[in-house]
């Protein structure tokens, strides 16, 4: 445990519920989450497959909508430095998700046709409008190469993500994740494709951005993995477990 | 920004785009060369027409108007008016020497004038070449060499006149001569691909085809026949009379080329007794004498009828294609032939009933027709390229569908909706302009090449699609309108955008998750 866990908290998800629709059938997979991340923290959320994890995460990060409130559930929210994700509209969710949060995938996720540098660059683009990009490429540049670098991809810049290994492209993805320096890093399984020597050397990485400061939130059904945060959330049935 | 980094990389990746933009390319060239050849059609349609008519006809049908040497006077003097001349328009029967008797046209000119007012001279097929046609790779054509006998023959047909061979002494007889289309004779057999080759041929009776040495009909004579009638309208004998053949005229206009015959108008004046006539009294000129004999007297002169013609042909001094202009010198025209008819009260036809028409109003209703036959075929191709909008539309959902994972990515890296779209937009744009681009090019290579590659075809499919017969004119005409070829291209550009919004808002739609699980 360290400091952080008394530091304000970052996010603050309350009662957060997300059903699926198949068909007829009405699939609850999160029953009512309440989870806090506080500034700084390294928080792993721990759960069996199929526990709604990746749901859960995907909710904290804005990609996908929480149910809305009703009167039988109750009020629900997820905050984030005073606003609520689930009232925010589209427009402000795209800007929530382009500026302060990153997010890595268990399957990277990175696009084909762009070299390892340009997948990192897109996202600062994202955050720029053509004439900002445009005056600052070189810095932008020069950061994610930075970035890469110190992900210990320096000398891959130009390479297609269908050259490098798996390991390399979940580091580009966390370089990526980095660029437009989140307040949040959200990571949903990022060694879980990885062989075991290769998933420390990412959770070391985790583990360094944490020590400068970064606030994490990894998902795992890993204990080893889970072992490396300050604190571990775990998801049973769709609902935080009490610890 | 990251859009054209995207559009970009996408572009040079796969070869679904460049099968996009080849679509788009064929789309607009298609369009693009139906709307150039039928335009190009219309175009020649409309020149050829103006050819020989001049730009306003003032016309009084069948008996013909009097004192048209006055009215041409008066049209004269107006400052828009560069020319006017009589003329007179009949139906007839041509007998040629080969036996054979055709329905034609037969116009009375007055060559001098005519010239002025039409570009008659220009149509004149005899007459000295520098260079031989495309086609006549040997150069066959006589008009090449003996440019004295050339210069005798173009200038007989200016003036209507063949100059007979001195029978005594040297001077060169000068005889009414008429002036054949083209195609009137029959021994100028064109080629299939509208060519005449200069050395005339004459179809023997076995359905061969032989050369022939003289290039004007074999012994040099026509009959022409046209049924008179007087200033009543009522029909007088039939009346032939022979004319040496003085030139002939090709105004690429098969229907013209084909019907109609040149004659001197104080000719056909005569035949027609449209000239000038002293009128006597009824019953004078006979008389019973003493003895109960009918003897002939000197007639009682009781009046002249003047010399008449059917149309009165005026150039305006401004050369336009315009409707307007020709409107506007028709209007003029009404005006001077008011104040004739005024003056001419009783013997010339009333203002209210003459017939004013310009070029256009004379070839309305083939103008017409290759119009409604313009739009209609635009309008199937249109319809045609609709189907390669969908191709367009298919192939872009095919794109997209395939990139929604990206498009999941990029939304999760907080990319939005519109950012998003816009990429698919740009690149649905850069695929049409590309396509466009390649089609223009496509279009600009067949429409400028059109003839050599309609005669490639020929020559090595046997395929012969213009039929100088039923297309009017002997070559394929175009005309590449920049409006026309921006508003296809546009079209192009557009339709791509619209196949490529439309899948990429779809995807868009999606919340991020949904499109990063799509497969
Ligand atoms: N789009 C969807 N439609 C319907 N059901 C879904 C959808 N997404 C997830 N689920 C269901 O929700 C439940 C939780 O899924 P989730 O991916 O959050 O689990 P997880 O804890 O991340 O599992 P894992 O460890 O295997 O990744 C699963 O039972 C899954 O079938
Ligand atoms: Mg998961």
């Amino acid at each position: 445990m360290t400091a952080a866990t008394t530091n304000p908290a970052v996010l603050r998800a309350t009662n957060v519920r997300k059903t699926y629709q198949l068909g007829r059938l009405r699939v609850p997979v999160l029953r009512g989450v309440n989870i806090d991340v506080r500034r700084g923290e390294f928080v792993a959320i721990l759960g069996a497959s199929g526990s709604g994890k990746s749901t859960l995460l995907h909710l904290l990060g804005g990609l996908d909508a929480a149910d809305k409130a009703t009167t039988d559930t109750g009020p629900a929210s997820i905050e984030f430095d005073g606003n609520d994700l689930i009232r925010l509209s589209t427009g402000r969710l795209d800007e929530y998700r382009r500026r302060r949060v990153g997010f890595v995938f268990q399957f990277y996720h990175l696009l084909p046709e762009l070299t390892v540098l340009q997948n990192v660059t897109i996202a600062a683009m994202t955050a720029m409008g053509k004439l900002e990009y445009w005056s600052k490429r070189g810095e932008v540049r020069a950061h994610a190469s930075a970035l890469l670098e110190r992900v210990g991809l320096g000398h891959r810049l130009l390479h297609r993500p269908a050259e490098l290994s798996g390991g390399e492209r979940q580091r580009v993805a966390i370089a990526r994740a980095l660029v437009n320096k989140p307040d949040l890093l959200l990571a949903d399984e990022p060694t879980g494709n990885l062989d075991r020597v290769t998933g420390a050397s990412i959770l070391d990485l985790f583990t360094d951005l944490h020590k400068a400061g970064q606030t994490i939130v990894v998902v795992t059904h890993d204990e080893a993995t889970a072992a490396r945060a300050d604190r571990v959330v775990r998801l049973v049935d769709g609902s935080v477990q009490p610890s | 920004m990251y859009q054209f980094l995207l559009t970009h990389r996408y572009l040079t990746s796969k070869v679904m785009p460049l099968l996009a933009a080849l679509a788009v390319a064929l789309c607009t060239a298609m369009v693009i060369i139906v709307w150039s050849v039928m335009g190009g059609f219309l175009v020649m349609l409309i020149n050829s027409g103006r050819t020989l008519v001049g730009d306003v006809t003032v016309s009084w049908p069948i008996t013909g108007f009097a004192h048209y040497e006055e009215l041409i006077k008066r049209l004269e003097a107006d400052p828009d008016v560069a020319a006017a001349t009589p003329t007179i328009e009949t139906y007839g029967l041509i007998g040629l020497p080969d036996g054979r008797t055709e329905t034609v046209m037969i116009k009375g000119v007055d060559g001098p004038s005519y010239t002025e007012v039409t570009d008659f001279a220009s149509t004149l097929h005899w007459k000295p070449i520098d260079k031989p046609h495309a086609k006549d790779t040997f150069s066959e054509d006589p008009r090449l060499a003996n440019h004295t006998l050339w210069n005798f023959v173009f200038e007989g047909g200016k003036r209507l006149v063949r100059f007979e061979k001195p029978e005594r002494g040297n001077v060169a007889a000068e005889k009414p001569g008429a002036v054949l289309g083209i195609s009137v004779s029959g021994f100028n057999i064109r080629e299939q691909w509208g060519f005449y080759p200069g050395q005339a041929r004459a179809r023997q009776p076995d359905g061969t085809v032989k050369p022939v040495q003289t290039i004007l009909p074999v012994d040099g004579n026509v009959t022409i026949n046209v049924l008179p009638m007087d200033s009543k309208g009522r029909a007088v004998d039939m009346v032939a009379r022979s004319f040496p053949v003085a030139n002939e005229f090709h105004s690429g206009l098969y229907e013209i080329d084909h019907k109609t015959v040149f004659v001197p108008l104080a000719s056909l004046q005569d035949m027609l007794k449209m000239n000038r006539a002293t009128k006597v009294a009824t019953g004078s000129g006979v008389a019973i004498n003493e003895k109960g004999e009918e003897v002939f007297t000197a007639p009682t002169v009781i009046g002249e009828d003047p010399a008449r013609v059917t149309n009165v042909l005026v150039r305006g001094k401004t050369q336009s294609f315009e409707s307007a202009a020709a409107d506007k010198l028709a209007d003029k025209v009404g005006v001077i032939y008011r104040q004739f008819a005024k003056d001419f009260e009783g013997q010339v036809p009333p203002s209210t009933s003459i017939r004013i028409l310009t070029w256009e109003d004379q070839n309305r209703t083939m103008i017409n027709a290759v119009r409604k036959e313009t739009a209609l075929v635009l309008f199937i191709f249109s319809f045609v390229s609709m189907t390669a909008v969908f191709l367009v539309l298919a192939i872009f959902w095919a794109m997209v569908s395939e990139k929604t994972k990206d498009i999941g990515i990029l939304r999760a890296i907080g990319a939005s909706r519109t950012g998003v779209a816009g990429t698919w937009l740009l690149y649905g744009a850069a695929i049409g302009l590309l396509g466009a681009v390649v089609g223009f090019g496509i279009a600009y290579g067949v429409v400028t090449n059109i003839n050599a590659i309609h005669e490639w075809l020929g020559e090595k499919l046997g395929l012969y699609i213009w039929d100088p017969k039923v297309y009017y004119f002997s070559r394929i005409p175009s005309d590449l309108n920049a409006t026309h070829v921006t508003i296809v291209l546009a079209g192009g550009v557009l339709a791509s955008c619209v196949g490529a919004l439309w899948p990429a808002l779809r995807a868009a739609r999606m919340s991020p998750v949904r499109a990063l699980r799509f497969e």
